[in-house]
C-alpha cells in the first residue's frame, strides 16, 4: 500500500508542477495570445537556479558537479530565486522575440531559442554541468520537519499544491482585472486595442515575464522534488506537453486547464506505464511521444478550442458593477476607467 | 593567424552549402505556400535515413544522395496534400499551420527515434585522402558538398528564371489570387512546389550527414534553426537570399568555432538570429505579411 501512496503523492506533485505550468501558459497564450514556445527553458532556469543554490558552493571542475550559482541558501530562498529567474530570462528573451512580427515568425524564433539554449547548456559544462546536469539537490526541510518519508512526501504534494493554489488565485485576480480585459482586447483586436491606447509591447512583456516567474517557480518546485535536473528534462518536447494540455483542456479558462492538465500530462503520460511493454526498452517512450504529436494534431483539426471553451462573455445586466464588465463592452470600458 | 582565418572559411562554405540547400527548399516553400514547416528537419531526417538504408545495402552514395532527394519529395507531397490542405480547408492560417507542422514534425521525429532504436548510425561514405590548398585542407567530401550545393543553386536559379513553370512559381509567390486569375493552374504549381522543396529538403538531410557521417533521429531537427534563420535573413521566396545568408551564418560560425572554440558557433547562430530580428523589420513585420496560406 505504501509504494501506491509513495507513487500516488508524485503524481500529485507532478500535477500541480504541470498545472502552475498550465496557468501560465494559459495566461500568455489563452488570454493574451502570446505563443510562449519557449515555455521550458524558463522553466529550465528556474530549476537549475533553484538547484545550484541550495547545493552549495561549486567545489570546481575537478569535482563531481560544476556549477555557476552556488550556495547553500535556506528553504524558501532557492525556490524565490528560482522565480526571478524565470522572470529575467523571460525578460531578456522578451525584449527581442516579442517585436511585432507575424506569429508564426515568432513562434519559430522561440523554438529556435528553446533549441539553442539546450545547446549551450549541453556543451557548456561550467554553466551547469553540461549533459550530466545537476543532481543530489536536497530536499527542502527534509531533516528539519522530522517526518518520515511517506509523510514527507505528502507534505511535499500539499505544499506543491497549496503554493499551485496561490498562484491560481492571483493570477485569476490578474486575468479578471482591468489588465485582463486589456490583455484579452489585444489577443482580439490588436489594431483597435492599439487604437484605444494600450501599449502591446509593453503589455506582451508584462505577461511573458509574469509567465516566466511561474515558470522558474514551477521548475524549482519539481527540482527540489526530484533532487536532479539535465538537459534531457527539458528537451523542446516538453513545452508541447503543456501545450497540448491547454490545447486540449480549452484556452482562456480555468476548467479547461485543470482538465487538460488532468488528461494530458498526467493519465495520458502515466497510464502507459501500466500497460504491458511492448518491443524494445525505450519504444514506449518514443510512442507516447508520437502519440502527444497527434493528439495535438487532431486537437488543432477537430476541436481547435478545446473541450472547454472559453465561454462567450457578454456584459454583465448590473452594469452598476463596471468591474464585472467582460467580453465585448464599449471600448472605453475594456480599460476599466473611462478614457480622457 | 591568416593560415586559420582561410581554413575556416573554407569550412564555413562547407557548412553554408549544406545551409543552402536546406534553406533554398525551405525558402522555395514557405515563399509559395506561405507554410512556416517546422517539420522540415524531421523530412532532413528521413532523407538522410534513406541515404543511410542504401548505402549500407550496398548501393552508391550517389545513388544514395538521388533516393533521399525522391524520398524528401514524396513525404512532403504526400504531406501537402494529405496533411496541411486539409487543416488550410477547415480555416487554419498562418498560426495555426506552424502550429500543426510543429506537432507533425514531433510524430516524424519520435516515429523516427522508434525505428531507428534511439541509435546514432555512422555514415561514412567517399572517403580519401584530403586535398591541400595552402593553408585549406579539405576532404573530397567536403570539396562534393560545395559541388552539390553549387550545383543545385545554379539549376534552381535556372529553373526560376527560364522555365514556364519557374515563372508560374514566381508568379504565385507574387500573388496566389492574381496568378490563378491569370490562368495559371495553381494546384499544379504547388504540387510542383512540394515535390521541388521535398527534394531539396531529402537531398539537403543526406548531404548534411554525408558531412557530419552520422545520422539518428534528432538530426534534421537540430539542424533546422540555422536553415529558418538563413531562410529568414534571405528574405522568403528568394534562393539567392537564402544561399547568401547561408554563406554569412555558415562563415560567421566556423570563424566563431576557430577562434572563440567551438562552444560559442551556437551562440553565434543565436547572435545572427537576433541580427535578422533586428536588422530585417521588413520580413517580420506584421503590416506586410498575408495572413492567408495558398494552398
Amino acid at each position: 500500500m505504501s509504494a501506491w501512496s509513495f507513487y500516488i503523492s508524485t503524481l500529485v506533485v507532478y500535477f500541480a508542477v504541470d498545472l502552475m505550468s498550465g496557468i501560465s501558459l494559459n495566461l500568455q497564450y489563452g488570454y493574451a495570445g502570446v505563443v510562449n514556445l519557449a515555455y521550458i527553458i524558463f522553466q529550465a532556469v528556474g530549476a537549475y537556479v533553484a538547484a545550484a543554490t541550495a547545493l552549495g558552493p561549486s567545489t570546481g571542475p575537478a569535482s563531481f558537479q560544476h556549477y555557476i550559482f552556488g550556495a547553500n541558501l535556506p528553504f524558501p530562498v532557492p525556490l524565490l530565486l528560482a522565480g526571478l529567474a524565470g522572470g529575467a530570462l523571460s525578460a531578456v528573451v522578451g525584449v527581442f522575440s516579442l517585436r511585432r512580427m507575424r506569429r508564426d515568425y515568432q513562434g519559430a524564433v522561440l523554438l529556435i531559442v528553446t533549441l539553442i539554449a539546450l545547446q549551450v547548456v549541453t556543451a557548456d559544462v561550467g554553466l551547469f554541468n553540461g549533459s550530466n546536469g545537476l543532481t543530489g539537490v536536497p530536499q527542502p526541510l527534509a531533516s528539519g520537519l522530522g517526518l518520515g518519508p511517506l509523510a514527507y512526501q505528502w507534505t511535499y504534494a500539499a505544499w506543491a499544491l497549496v503554493l499551485c493554489a496561490g498562484l491560481y488565485l492571483v493570477v485569476r485576480r490578474l486575468s479578471r482585472s482591468a489588465w485582463g480585459r486589456a490583455l484579452r482586447a489585444m489577443r482580439d483586436q490588436e489594431d483597435a486595442a492599439t487604437a484605444i491606447g494600450l501599449n502591446i509591447t509593453v503589455l506582451r512583456l508584462q505577461v511573458f515575464v509574469i509567465g516566466g516567474v511561474i515558470a522558474g517557480l514551477s521548475g524549482g518546485v519539481l527540482v527540489e522534488y526530484i533532487g536532479a535536473w539535465s538537459p534531457g528534462a527539458w528537451g523542446y518536447a516538453e513545452s508541447f506537453v503543456i501545450f497540448t494540455a491547454i490545447f486540449v483542456g480549452g484556452l482562456g479558462n480555468y476548467r479547461g486547464v485543470v482538465l487538460g492538465v488532468m488528461l494530458v500530462p498526467i493519465i495520458f503520460l502515466e497510464l502507459p506505464r501500466f500497460l504491458p511493454q511492448v518491443g524494445y526498452p525505450g519504444l514506449m517512450d518514443s510512442l507516447e511521444w508520437v502519440v502527444i504529436g497527434l493528439v495535438w494534431m487532431a486537437c488543432l483539426l477537430f476541436r481547435p478550442r478545446g473541450l472547454l471553451p472559453e465561454r462567450r462573455l457578454v456584459a454583465n445586466r448590473d452594469t452598476s458593477d463596471l468591474g464585472a464588465l467582460t467580453g465585448r463592452p464599449r471600448l472605453a470600458r475594456v480599460l476599466g476607467r473611462t478614457l480622457p | 593567424m591568416f593560415d586559420t582565418l582561410a581554413s575556416s572559411v573554407a569550412f564555413g562554405v562547407v557548412l553554408a552549402s549544406v545551409i543552402a540547400i536546406a534553406a533554398m527548399g525551405f525558402t522555395v516553400q514557405f515563399g509559395l505556400t506561405n507554410v512556416l514547416n517546422l517539420s522540415y528537419g524531421g523530412v532532413m531526417t528521413i532523407g538522410g535515413f534513406v541515404a543511410y538504408l542504401a548505402t549500407s545495402h550496398g548501393i552508391s552514395a550517389w545513388y544514395g544522395l538521388a533516393l533521399g532527394a525522391v524520398a524528401g519529395a514524396i513525404v512532403t507531397l504526400l504531406l501537402g496534400r494529405g496533411v496541411f490542405r486539409v487543416y488550410a480547408r477547415r480555416g487554419a492560417k498562418v498560426f495555426e499551420m506552424m502550429m500543426v507542422t510543429l506537432g507533425l514534425g514531433l510524430v516524424i521525429d519520435y516515429s523516427l527515434q522508434a525505428i531507428s532504436r534511439n541509435n546514432i548510425y555512422q555514415f561514412t561514405v567517399l572517403q580519401s585522402a584530403p586535398i591541400k590548398w595552402g593553408p585549406i585542407i579539405l576532404t573530397p567530401t567536403q570539396v562534393i558538398v560545395i559541388a552539390i550545393g553549387a550545383v543545385i543553386f545554379v539549376a534552381l536559379e535556372a529553373l526560376l528564371r527560364l522555365t514556364k513553370m519557374g515563372k508560374a512559381l514566381r508568379a504565385m509567390a507574387a500573388d496566389a489570387a492574381l496568378a490563378r486569375a491569370c490562368g495559371i493552374r495553381t494546384g499544379w504549381v504547388i504540387n510542383f512546389t512540394w515535390l521541388l522543396s521535398g527534394a531539396l529538403c531529402g537531398l539537403a538531410g543526406v548531404v548534411y550527414i554525408i558531412n557530419t557521417q552520422s545520422v539518428g533521429y534528432s538530426t534534421g531537427e537540430l539542424f533546422l534553426p540555422l536553415v529558418i534563420a538563413a531562410a529568414i535573413l534571405g528574405g522568403a521566396g528568394s534562393p539567392t537570399g537564402a544561399v547568401l545568408a547561408a554563406l554569412l551564418m555558415g562563415i560567421v560560425t566556423q570563424i566563431v568555432a576557430a577562434y572563440g572554440g567551438s562552444l560559442y558557433s551556437t551562440a553565434a547562430g543565436f547572435g545572427i538570429l537576433v541580427v535578422v530580428l533586428l536588422s530585417r523589420p521588413s520580413a517580420v513585420l506584421t503590416k506586410q505579411a498575408t495572413d492567408e496560406l495558398a494552398l
